[in-house]
């Protein structure tokens, strides 16, 4: 019996990376920038995009890729706000969406006509953390009937996120929640972490959020 | 199923590193994984026993070494360079 060790030092993440690198090159070649909207279920990501592409979808070529566990239900509802592709992935059980999938969403986007690439993650405050998509931010949505810890309970999104949402600020009336404490939370585990209130429902605050949206679309890259 | 993911890229890694129809000289694999990575790590070795048990690879054993920070990586592989199939 001979035994040796090979060396390896690869990152396990080194092909998801490479792909993303990939994603980030070909929307940067047609100035386009990508929001990856990152949140627990039920935190009201589609309502937020449905929303925003009322407001916007005269305005703006908006693309969206939706990322869903199983159905197609969430970017059916996308679909019916806009002319614009919404490319729906289907995980089939996967907790997150992978660059792969997103850079094969791409395919069938034209860059050339759009001016912001909105990608819907799969809802899950974990996985998605870890796995780049190429995007140029993530977003993290969360809403008050989540309670306030949810910064702290889950770090590692908030502190990969450049942009907030709290959705729902409709029922703050209605439930135990501190909105102060949470973006306390929130500032402790990302002190640049900017923030937008909403009610994606009532459309409060939605119009600051589609200024921000507008702003994304102009600058291109980096939003 | 997160760590299932990352769990079947380790033993892609592994399999690109001894070279194709190889894996079954492959022992061990060695893979970092920092306390920052997202990683639950009695779950990713879990995944990989299961994995490296089945073929290609022949009753290989996962290592997992603890780290500080956010790395994940394949660090090494023992081999058998006297496997019978040779």
């Amino acid at each position: 019996m001979t035994i040796r060790t090979i060396e390896v030092r690869e990152k396990v993440m080194a092909r998801n990376d490479e792909l993303a690198a990939e994603v980030r090159k070909r929307l940067s070649a047609h100035h386009v920038g990508a929001l990856n909207l990152v949140s627990a279920p039920g935190s009201g990501k589609t309502l937020l995009l449905e929303r925003t592409l009322e407001r916007l979808g005269d305005e703006l070529s908006l693309a969206v890729i939706a990322g869903d566990v199983q159905t197609q239900n969430d970017a059916d509802r996308l679909a019916r706000h806009t002319d614009r592709l919404v490319q729906a992935v289907v995980t089939h059980g996967g907790c997150h969406l992978d660059a792969r999938q997103v850079l094969v969403a791409l395919e069938a986007l034209d860059l050339q006509a759009t001016d912001l690439v909105f990608i819907e993650n799969v809802g899950n405050l974990v996985c998605p953390a870890s796995w780049d998509l190429g995007e140029t931010a993530k977003v993290v949505v969360f809403s008050v009937t989540e309670g306030e810890d949810k910064p702290l309970k889950y770090p590692k999104m908030f502190q990969q996120a450049r942009y907030a949402v709290l959705n729902k600020i409709d029922l703050l009336p209605h439930v135990p929640f501190d909105l102060d404490l949470a973006v306390h939370h929130a500032h402790a585990v990302n002190a640049d972490l900017r923030f937008f209130l909403t009610s994606a429902l009532t459309g409060e605050g939605i119009e600051e959020w589609c200024d921000f949206v507008r702003a994304c679309a102009r600058s291109a890259l980096p939003v | 199923m997160h760590e299932l993911s990352l769990a079947v890229e380790i033993c892609r890694i592994a399999e690109r590193a001894v070279g194709p129809g190889r894996t079954r000289r492959i022992r061990e694999v060695t893979v970092e994984v920092g306390d920052d990575a997202g990683v639950e790590p009695s779950n990713l070795s879990f995944c990989l026993e299961t994995l490296l048990d089945e073929p290609p690879f022949h009753h290989a054993r996962p290592r997992l070494v603890r780290e500080t920070g956010d790395a994940l990586r394949v660090c090494s592989l023992e081999v058998d360079d006297d496997d019978p199939d040779d």
